[in-house]
């Protein structure tokens, strides 16, 4: 394992704890405004969406939408999967299959 | 006398006539004694009965981890030492492209911080009951306290009237435990796993939509404080407004900013999701409130 990584997961470590343990470590008089609780709230669902889109929409760096990139066709069945069902799993499986169903076929 | 108390109280067991519940006033305390609390073993063991349906859910997200870490292009070792020491699924999923890609590491952990700010609020949440806690067992408490535990934590003990005693910390270690352990074999069957399937399968597709699976909670079902209403679905779309508009926001950004270099990019794309995520639900709030109370 090369330096970067484990210089980069050992961070990583520290960043679990500073989510997870770091507010009971405050003073109990620190209090979350209002504001930064809204921030709080939404943050998560952002940083995921800012790795979620480059992965699926862009190809060696560059902004990429195509007909012919079957792993779009996947995303959709997984999401409209899961936003019915609730079911990870299933929308994980149901994607997958859609995606190498359409790479097999047309490849 | 705290932890019998506060299993004795009915408000405290919302879930019914729930006798595993009751405590048997055997207070263990397990290795190693500096950094985890008193457990109430009652406790424990309804921590591990509730743990139990969830832990099925726990084995496939390790399982998909695992296969994604590897197939994604961490090596072997690497993907086992990050499954063993960061244990945060989401976070590790988020960094994966990152960290592969040999991107500046304070990217790298900022953003996995961004994505773990979730646990700031669980943190928020259970504060008063960490208050009796030494520093090394908030550390370790808190380290093993993730999505599921905390859950459950709070369907069980969310309105206690009593905190910190050894009956909750017994559920929570009771919980946690499990998912740690369930989640680390897992992991471990998806690495080996990962590196003997063809890397042409795009199995690495299944970590975005696994990251899929764990965004659209966020942005549907904004947590009520218990006893889940029915709402009307206009209603739902509406309060998901501006979660659903900051992703957005945020995805076209991150996307146009994809040529930036060192991915700062996701800096502005993150910032500008949540900026808009925030005004939006400020601006609706008049129409909703409304709406809410005859829901």
């Amino acid at each position: 394992v090369s330096a970067y990584l484990v210089v980069g997961l050992v961070g990583l470590t520290l960043t679990t704890f500073v989510a997870r343990s770091g507010f009971w470590l405050l003073p109990n008089r620190v209090k979350l405004p209002a504001t930064v609780q809204q921030a709080l709230r939404f943050a998560p669902a952002c940083a995921l969406a800012a790795i979620i889109a480059p992965t699926l929409f862009t190809v060696d760096g560059t902004p990429s939408a195509s007909w012919t990139d079957y792993r779009l066709y996947g995303t959709v069945a997984a999401t409209l999967v899961f936003v019915r069902w609730r079911n990870m799993i299933a929308a994980i499986c149901v994607g997958m299959a859609v995606f190498t169903v359409l790479r097999v076929v047309y490849a | 006398m705290r932890a019998r108390l506060a299993t004795m109280n009915p408000a405290n067991d919302p879930g019914g006539a729930n006798l595993s519940a009751a405590p048997s006033g055997a207070v263990i305390r397990p290795w190693p004694r500096q950094w985890v609390p008193a457990l109430d073993r009652s406790a424990v063991r309804t921590g591990l009965a509730d743990i139990a349906g969830p832990a099925v859910g726990i084995t496939a997200w390790g399982l998909v981890t695992g296969v994604a870490l590897v197939q994604g292009g961490l090596p072997v070792s690497a993907a086992l030492l990050m499954t063993f020491i960061v244990y945060a699924g989401s976070a590790q999923l988020a960094t994966l492209p990152l960290l592969v890609g040999g991107e500046p590491l304070p990217i790298v952990w900022v953003t996995a911080l961004l994505v773990n700010l979730r646990f700031v609020i669980f943190a928020a949440a259970t504060r008063h009951h960490a208050t009796h806690l030494t520093v090394r067992q908030r550390l370790l408490t808190g380290y093993l306290f993730g999505d599921l535990p905390f859950a459950l934590f709070m369907r069980r003990h969310g309105d206690d009237d009593l905190h910190g005693t050894p009956t909750h910390w017994g559920h929570v270690f009771g919980t946690s435990g499990v998912a740690w352990l369930v989640w680390q074999v897992a992991s471990v069957v998806g690495i080996v796993l990962g590196d003997a399937l063809p890397p042409e399968w795009r199995i690495d597709l299944a970590a975005t939509l696994a990251l899929i699976c764990v965004l659209i909670p966020m942005m549907l079902a904004p947590r009520t404080a218990k006893g889940r209403q029915h709402v009307h679905v206009s209603d739902r779309v509406w309060s998901a407004l501006p979660t659903l508009t900051g992703v957005c926001v945020t995805g076209g950004v991150s996307v146009a900013t994809i040529i930036w270099p060192m991915r700062l990019g996701l800096v502005p794309a993150i910032a500008a999701g949540v900026a808009v995520a925030v005004v939006l639900s400020h601006w609706r709030v008049g129409p909703t409130e409304g709406s809410a109370v005859t829901a």
